[in-house]
């Protein structure tokens, strides 16, 4: 859409002096991506969006309807609930053009499922783990897994408290060998920085490998004996 | 510039809702209590006219229109601007995702999706849509990650 130059007419913009002036050439939107931080309740969300967003994190709040499911369920009864969750947010501006939002999701993931709109379109994920609680990440990796959406694993040591090697880790939380995993401190900026860049490297290499893979198949297919 | 108090952040302890402030009339009375009155805002709609709006649809007032508008102020009657709007408008300045534009209002994303999409459909604020992240062809824009690579360097 065209931007009116600086020089249009100004007698309209004159007539209407009582309102506080808005720029004079409109700013040009940025595009945004998204990238979602995963793990249980409590386990270090809202902080690793802190420490790398360039704003306080924000808090929203949405309204999903479910149709409810259960054992409870009347037989019958096409009962309808609506359930208000929040999502706690941060930015980083990557470039004048480009804005990279992270998304805390809520801790209850059988919320996701019904969010599409949080879900579609995400770069990633990153899923936090605590090693002393584990179990409470399960939930993540199977979500990330089941909707094909690439993701890292971070390990939260607060000091002292790992007392697992990483490879009892990828163990217990049963990790495709080519899922990176970090462990540190998600208090600290560069750990969160660090497992950003791993995620869009891991992307990197996906997408080098999908097109590897785009490669072979016309080699296939190119090369394909007739007959 | 002075850096407003985030009122949404997370620290917000007193989280009060502000449609809570409106007269408590004839909703007062009725089952669905505290769900009827966000939509109350925007006259009782629930749904969006347009599903195009995401979490990360980035918006921006479009200056001139935004500008004359606002200036009709409240004589425009029923298809004027109501304060939720004008707020949108002047947070809008500077471009702003949904999400943002919801925390700010503090009113629910879908509350706040049908106040946006009255002022796109006015020509007031101009939406872009998110990249689209195309996982189905073979991965993610190798352009689009080197430049998020870039920018995560700096932080």
């Amino acid at each position: 859409m065209a931007t009116p130059p600086s020089s249009a007419p100004v007698a309209p913009i004159t007539a209407v002096a009582p309102v506080a002036p808005v720029a004079p050439v409109a700013p040009v939107s940025p595009a945004a991506v998204k990238i979602l931080i995963a793990g249980g309740f409590g386990v270090g969300k809202t902080t690793l969006v802190g420490s790398v967003s360039e704003v306080t994190p924000l808090r929203t709040e949405e309204y999903l309807t479910k149709a409810s499911v259960g054992v409870d369920d009347l037989a019958g009864v096409d009962q309808k609930d609506t359930t208000t969750v929040a999502l706690d947010f941060g930015r980083i501006t990557v470039n004048p053009d480009l804005v990279l939002y992270l998304f805390g999701t809520p801790g209850q993931e059988r919320f996701w499922f019904m969010w599409n709109d949080l879900v579609n379109g995400a770069l990633g994920g990153i899923v936090i783990a605590d090693t002393r609680r584990l179990d409470t990440s399960f939930a993540s990796i199977d979500f990330f897994e089941s909707r094909r959406i690439p993701f890292v694993v971070a390990i939260n040591c607060f000091h002292g408290h790992n007392t697992r090697t990483p490879n009892e880790i990828r163990a217990a939380l049963d990790l495709d060998p080519q899922v990176p995993m970090l462990l540190g401190d998600v208090r600290e900026r560069a750990f969160g920085r660090d497992l950003l860049l791993a995620l869009v490297d891991h992307l990197m290499d996906l997408a080098a490998d999908a097109a590897d893979a785009a490669d072979a198949a016309v080699t296939a297919a190119v090369t394909a004996p007739v007959g | 510039m002075r850096e407003v108090p985030p009122r949404n952040s997370v620290q917000h302890r007193n989280h009060v809702p502000h449609w809570s402030d409106l007269p408590d009339d004839e909703d007062g009375g009725d089952d669905a209590g505290t769900m009827v009155r966000p939509y109350t805002i925007t006259r009782g709609r629930t749904a969006p006219e347009r599903d195009d709006l995401t979490l990360i649809t980035v918006l921006t007032t479009d200056g001139d229109e935004a500008a004359r508008a606002l200036a009709r102020g409240s004589r425009a009657g029923t298809r004027g601007l109501q304060p939720e709007h004008r707020m949108i408008l002047d947070r809008c300045r500077r471009p702003a995702a949904v999400a943002e534009v919801a925390a700010g209002l503090d009113l629910p994303v879908s509350v706040t999706k049908i106040l946006l999409g009255d002022l796109v459909a006015q020509g007031l604020l101009r939406a872009r849509a998110p990249l689209s992240v195309a996982r189905a062809s073979g991965g993610v824009d190798l352009g689009l990650l080197t430049a998020v690579r870039e920018g995560l360097r700096r932080l």
